[in-house]
């Protein structure tokens, strides 16, 4: 019988670095701040003592060279996880990712590949402002070659994790921060998704709730509410970004007859956009109204909190959107009121207290 | 090199206790949680932008980076303007947008402050650049640290400064860490100066907590730079004494050196200074009234900045384009 784990998303991406550098002799972990006390946000905690120093690594200032490095040592036989504790920094790796990484494997007609994974923190929250908390993947999913990841739960922590270190190509492995004190059931033993599909985590019959990464815990907060409404969601967890599971979406849509996509991206050119155009190609006949896309605004995140409280979605407007397309406005405020919170929005929970 | 006279060391000390004892206010108010944004100390940096911006006229200008609330106050920025920044307040130097990152006061020839490593040095090269077309005579200081020193693009921006002779000082702040990796984890055993040197730029390396041997250095590179001699380099040892970012000291971490932090801090730029003007005969009382018209400065500019308003919901989405 399999053990199952109870852990954070933090600790089960802990959890599946270390048993990747069990499992793999050729992998490596490097960024700013892999081994230093703080540990990327404790995600990388003991490892380096376990591992060894020549395998566990801090590294230069130097995103754009340091990313090419990782490149031609992946081309050389490892397996290097490269870390930006904001996605905003690998924007200076831009060139090595989409220049060579993404491409190496097609331009040299599939007789190389780069093993490589880099990880990627974004977020939201105390100030980030406009140059720390961008949420960026749409503009990596763009990029063919680059295999985008995007998980929700503690499992899929572990296991996309796993698959992404044991994925002969090059993978961005997006975590939001927020996510990284949620807990979940980890069962090391259940079958690899192999990086592709999405997961429903909800099973309803009244409308469909796509979400991304940290709006998927906001669509369930709003789906436990619409249920002691009388309104059942479906929530499906789009963890993967290339290939974007459209066929599990239809599926629920043929169901349901209402979609409903939140992105947490700036509304342009996001995925969820993607979802929502490949699912109405497909069957524009299943959806009883127009689609609804909740997605952050398109403009920068301001850093004070006076502001700023004011730029994310959350649960509440999905409840809200989920109400409109039913035509149950009506319960409109009751629902708003249950979801209310007096928490700040630029904080994650109440033990949270700055500065990061 | 030429040596600060008395009043000048006495000014020079008044800039740097300025610095301290906001710095030190924001640390102690930090904890209320009413400044919602990472803020970087500059607390036992302070003779490197004192020292620096001592020199420069109000048309000169200054860039900094993540850690520029030094930076701002040496070059005259607002205090109330700062504050109200942290504060997240309509007042603030960008009206609240950017928080402790991102300060900037053009009145003051503060152009700007961003967080992303190295992401101002090139752009300060290329006002540099817009200067020496106009024939301005003015001279731009782009002040980063160590870790922003790895970045390609910094030495892509010492290739162009030198090869266009710009009217740019480059400072570099080594206090040794990035974050909390030390240096030896991230350079080889080398001078940085002298890859700057090499680049081609004139360049030394300094006491950066000595605030008068940082003001002779910089003088000598300002006047070089002001002459159209080329972009100047100025390495400077120093020590963070709080955490990389946050109000607090985390010595306990154990990342440094046992005992670095407690042999930097008796190298402390104030005590140093303070010490030297004694020497010279200047009264505590002298030093205990600045002390004093600082302590009620800091007070007011923090009442005067609280007491405004937040800024508009609907000024969040403009200045998006132009
Ligand atoms: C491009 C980029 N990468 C990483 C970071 C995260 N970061 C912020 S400050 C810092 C250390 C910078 O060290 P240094 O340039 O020596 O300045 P110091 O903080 O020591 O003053 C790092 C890695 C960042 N802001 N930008």
């Amino acid at each position: 019988m399999s053990e199952i784990l109870t852990l954070s998303y933090g600790a089960a991406i802990r959890e599946a670095l270390d048993d990747g550098l069990a499992r793999f002799p050729d992998m490596l972990l490097i960024g700013e701040g892999v081994p230093d006390p703080k540990t990327i946000f404790a995600t990388t905690q003991g490892l380096r003592e376990k591992y060894g120093a020549e395998r566990v690594l801090d590294m230069p200032l130097a995103e754009n060279g340091m990313t090419g490095i990782c490149i031609g040592a992946a081309l050389a036989g490892m397996r290097p996880v490269l870390v930006h504790q904001r996605i905003d920094f690998a924007l200076l790796a831009m060139d090595q990712l989409v220049n060579n990484a993404a491409k190496w494997h097609y331009m040299f007609d599939g007789k190389q590949s780069v093993p490589l994974v880099v990880r990627v923190i974004i977020g939201r929250g105390w100030g980030q402002g406009p140059q720390h908390s961008q949420s960026l993947q749409a503009m990596f999913a763009q990029v063919p070659g680059l295999k985008v990841v995007m998980p929700t739960t503690a499992g899929d922590a572990y296991h996309f994790m796993l698959d992404a270190i044991a994925d002969d190509g090059p993978v961005l492995f997006v975590e939001h921060r927020w996510l990284h004190h949620v807990t979940g059931q980890v069962d090391k033993d259940r079958p690899a998704a192999g990086l592709s599909r999405a997961a429903r985590l909800r099973e309803g019959r009244d409308v469909t709730i796509a979400a991304f990464s940290h709006m998927t815990i906001e669509a369930l907060k709003a789906a436990v509410v619409l249920t002691e409404h009388g309104i059942e969601a479906d929530v499906v967890d789009m963890r993967c970004l290339t290939p974007l599971d459209v066929d599990t979406v239809a599926r629920s849509v043929a169901k349901t007859g209402l979609l409903l996509v939140a992105d947490c991206a700036p509304e342009m050119a996001s995925l969820g956009h993607t979802l929502i155009s490949r699912l109405y190609q497909r069957q524009q006949n299943a959806l009883k109204q127009a689609p609804r896309l909740i997605a952050y605004p398109n403009h920068p995140v301001p850093t004070t909190h006076f502001l700023a409280n004011h730029y994310y979605p959350g649960a509440e407007r999905i409840a809200e959107s989920a109400l409109e397309l039913l035509d149950r406005r009506p319960l409109l405020d009751s629902v708003r009121r249950q979801l209310q919170s007096d928490l700040a929005k630029d904080q994650p929970d109440r033990s949270f207290v700055g500065p990061f | 090199m030429n040596v600060p006279t008395t009043a000048e060391l006495q000014d020079l000390y008044y800039r740097m206790l300025r610095i301290r004892r906001a710095e030190e206010a924001i640390a102690a108010r930090y904890a209320e949680q009413h400044m919602r944004c990472p803020t970087h100390l500059c607390i036992g940096e302070e003779a490197i932008a004192v020292g620096v911006c001592a020199h420069l006229t109000e048309s000169d200008k200054v860039f900094s980076n993540h850690r520029g609330h030094g930076h701002y106050l040496a070059k005259g920025g607002s205090l109330v303007g700062l504050i109200a920044e942290l504060y997240g307040l309509a007042a603030g130097c960008c009206g609240g947008r950017g928080g402790s990152m991102h300060l900037s006061d053009l009145s003051a020839g503060f152009i700007a402050s961003t967080p992303i490593v190295g992401g101002t040095v090139p752009v300060a090269a290329g006002y540099a650049w817009g200067e020496q077309r106009r024939n301005s005579n003015n001279v731009v200081v782009v002040f980063f640290g160590d870790g922003c020193f790895e970045e390609g693009v910094l030495h892509e921006t010492m290739n162009f400064a030198v090869l266009k002779k710009l009217p740019l000082v480059m400072v570099c702040e080594n206090n040794q860490y990035s974050v909390m990796t030390p240096l030896y984890e991230r350079q080889p055993a080398r001078d940085i100066y002298q890859i700057a040197a090499a680049h081609g730029l004139q360049a030394v390396s300094g006491d950066g907590n000595k605030v008068e041997h940082v003001h002779a250095l910089a003088e000598n590179a300002l006047a070089a730079a002001r002459n159209g001699e080329g972009p100047q380099f100025l390495e400077l040892h120093t020590h963070r004494w709080p955490e990389h970012c946050g109000p607090n000291e985390d010595d306990e971490l154990g990342y440094r050196m046992p005992g670095e932090l407690l042999a930097w801090k008796q190298r402390c730029p104030l005590l140093h200074t303070g010490r030297t003007l004694a020497d010279a005969r200047v009264g505590a009382e002298i030093l205990l009234a600045l002390e004093q018209q600082i302590g009620a400065e800091i007070a007011l500019a923090f009442s005067e900045a609280l007491a405004g308003p937040a800024p508009a919901l609907a000024s969040m989405e403009r200045h998006v384009y132009v």
